[in-house]
């Protein structure tokens, strides 16, 4: 309700101020949308984050844009009318406004009523409220509806990290036909993984030349013993960071292949 | 007392392997393959680096205290633990190296800590000054990792810190144990073999030079040695904390307060303390398990305050 009531107060507001001219954003998570929704030339800075193929599949979009680090500071003196940032530092938010710039928290989603208002919420700001629909659709038309006998499955990244069940993570992936299973709390240990496997294993790939310990954990030798009913899917684990529109495609292309690997019985 | 030791450290170690066994029975029955992997992909690298890694920490830390005639000597108080964890890290993340450099790393690392400690102490340090700075090249070896994890390219790479200061042995890889093995056994055997000279040096330097141990030699054997050992193990399992500074001092009580013959069942007695806090660790607490470095901190550090309060 609060997020449909700051909606329909921004809304009018874009309707009533000039769209904004010169807007910066300040975190991965808002970059996302900017990156998305903003017209050409709109956009005057995104985090370093945002800007690196390594962490967003958008990051071709941000080609030629200057870098920021996430701070205030390092975007005044680019002049922004506009400043966006995640609900996650309300300090850079402070600063924004005690500078008297307009600046738009983009809030965590918990469902995809929430991602698509955050769309809407950034769109509305930049006052292209027509790409915001259209971005919505776009996103609405590559989930798809759920479907049906989903598959019991486990989303794993380096060091064994893995979803809550009733996170955001795990309502988009019910959309590609997986089911996240209840785990215990903490990282997954490999024997657990090996002794209780699930239906289908998804991994996620996420800066896969740094050798981490996390790294290590998914190149682990043991895994290749998993049992040869366990079907194994890789996503791009870029696009789980922020849990927003750009995840759509990814889901897709994952439903497509748990059909094309032939769907384990659920 | 040595059979003893060594009677335990084969319990412990089995009881490692063989963790739940209700478990393991029942994967054998419906599927020997995988239960085959399971004991030899991840139970064998982690028992066994328990008990190369607890040896290698008790023996490293029995053979410093004896060189620097120093109660308070060990490789985790002295620098070159931490030195090791930031030589692996530079090693591994931004040099993008695989396990054989990522231990060169760790050694390069551990061996220059203990450099920099002994050209800062200098020769004839006293304890204060030594334990003064080694704690200050701790504390910079640690700022270091924290650091270069800061900086490393993916924001994630921050979560290994825990890694690196806590230290786990968690899903290690066979690889990983075959690259630590031969080069901690290795300067092991050297250390191991300094034992009638660490004795007469702990007689005095004169009477040692008198019963004609080459002093300065001993002293780069030992630092040496202790330093490859203690970077290989830091490279596959992170700095785990207190055991080579407690065990010796459980130890020497037990052989006569004599430095040399407390290597041998230092050793042991690491291996047995590091097999017993893996297992612990093993059992969740409140539905996680803990990290290895938390549990030896949290028995080492009361030990540490007793000694203090010992020395008083």
């Amino acid at each position: 309700m609060i997020g449909l009531a700051t909606l329909a107060l921004l809304a009018g507001a874009a309707a009533a101020a000039p769209s904004p001219a010169r807007v910066a954003s300040l975190n991965l998570c808002s970059d996302e949308l900017a990156l998305l929704l903003a017209a050409s030339g709109q956009l005057v800075s995104v985090s370093r984050l945002g800007a690196d193929p390594e962490e967003t599949p958008l990051a071709g979009r941000a080609r030629g844009l200057p870098v920021n680090r996430g701070r205030v500071t390092d975007v005044v003196a680019l002049a922004p009318d506009l400043v966006l940032t995640s609900s996650g530092d309300p300090s850079a938010a402070a600063t924004a406004r005690r500078l008297g710039i307009a600046v738009v928290e983009v809030p965590q989603p918990t469902n995809l009523g929430d991602v698509r208002a955050n769309i809407r919420l950034v769109a509305a700001a930049l006052g292209r409220p027509a790409r915001g629909e259209a971005v919505v659709a776009a996103m609405d038309a590559a989930l798809g509806p759920v479907p049906a006998g989903a598959v019991p499955a486990l989303l794993v990244s380096g060091g064994g990290l893995t979803i809550a069940a009733d996170s955001l993570a795990a309502i988009w992936l019910r959309h590609a036909g997986l089911r996240q299973q209840r785990v215990a709390r903490g990282p997954l240990g490999l024997e657990g993984l090996l002794t209780a496997p699930p239906a289908v294993l998804v991994t996620s790939r996420y800066r896969a030349g740094q050798m981490s310990i996390n790294q290590g954990w998914l190149a682990h030798p043991a895994l290749k013993a998993l049992p040869a009913g366990v079907v194994r899917l890789e996503t791009d684990g870029r696009a789980w960071t922020c849990l927003g529109p750009s995840l759509a495609p990814e889901i897709a292309r994952l439903r497509n292949a748990l059909q094309r690997r032939g769907r384990p019985a659920p | 007392m040595i059979l003893r030791l060594a009677l335990l450290v084969a319990l412990l170690a089995l009881a490692s392997l063989f963790w739940d066994p209700a478990m393991l029975q029942a994967v054998a029955a419906r599927d020997p393959a995988l239960a085959r992997t399971i004991l030899i992909e991840l139970r064998l690298p982690r028992t066994a680096l328990a008990v190369l890694i607890g040896g290698s920490l008790g023996l490293g830390g029995a053979a410093m205290q004896g060189l620097l005639r120093n109660a308070l000597a060990s490789p985790d108080v002295l620098g070159p633990t931490t030195g090791a964890s930031l030589g692996a890290v530079f090693a591994g993340y931004f040099l993008g190296g695989g396990v054989l450099a990522v231990a060169a790393g760790g050694i390069a690392g551990a061996l220059a800590a203990l450099a920099l400690l002994l050209a800062l102490a200098g020769p004839a340090a006293s304890t204060a000054t030594l334990v003064l700075a080694g704690v200050a090249i701790s504390a910079l070896g640690g700022a270091a990792v924290n650091l270069a994890l800061s900086l490393a390219p993916s924001p994630y790479a921050l979560y290994d810190v825990l890694f690196w200061l806590l230290g786990s042995l968690a899903d290690r890889t066979l690889p990983q144990l075959l690259v630590a093995a031969p080069i901690i056994i290795g300067a092991g055997g050297v250390l191991l073999a300094q034992r009638h000279a660490l004795d007469s040096l702990a007689l005095g330097e004169e009477v040692a030079h008198s019963l004609g141990i080459a002093v300065s030699r001993l002293r780069w054997t030992v630092v040496v040695a202790s330093g490859v050992m203690v970077g290989a193990g830091v490279a596959v399992a992170g700095s785990i904390g207190f055991v080579g500074l407690i065990v010796p001092h459980l130890v020497r009580p037990l052989v006569g307060n004599r430095p040399g013959a407390a290597l041998l069942p230092s050793a042991l007695a690491g291996a047995a303390l590091l097999l017993a806090a893996d297992l612990a660790v093993r059992v969740p607490v409140n539905g996680v398990e803990l990290k290895l470095g938390v549990l030896t901190a949290l028995i080492g550090a009361p030990f540490f305050l007793w000694l203090v309060l010992k020395a008083r």
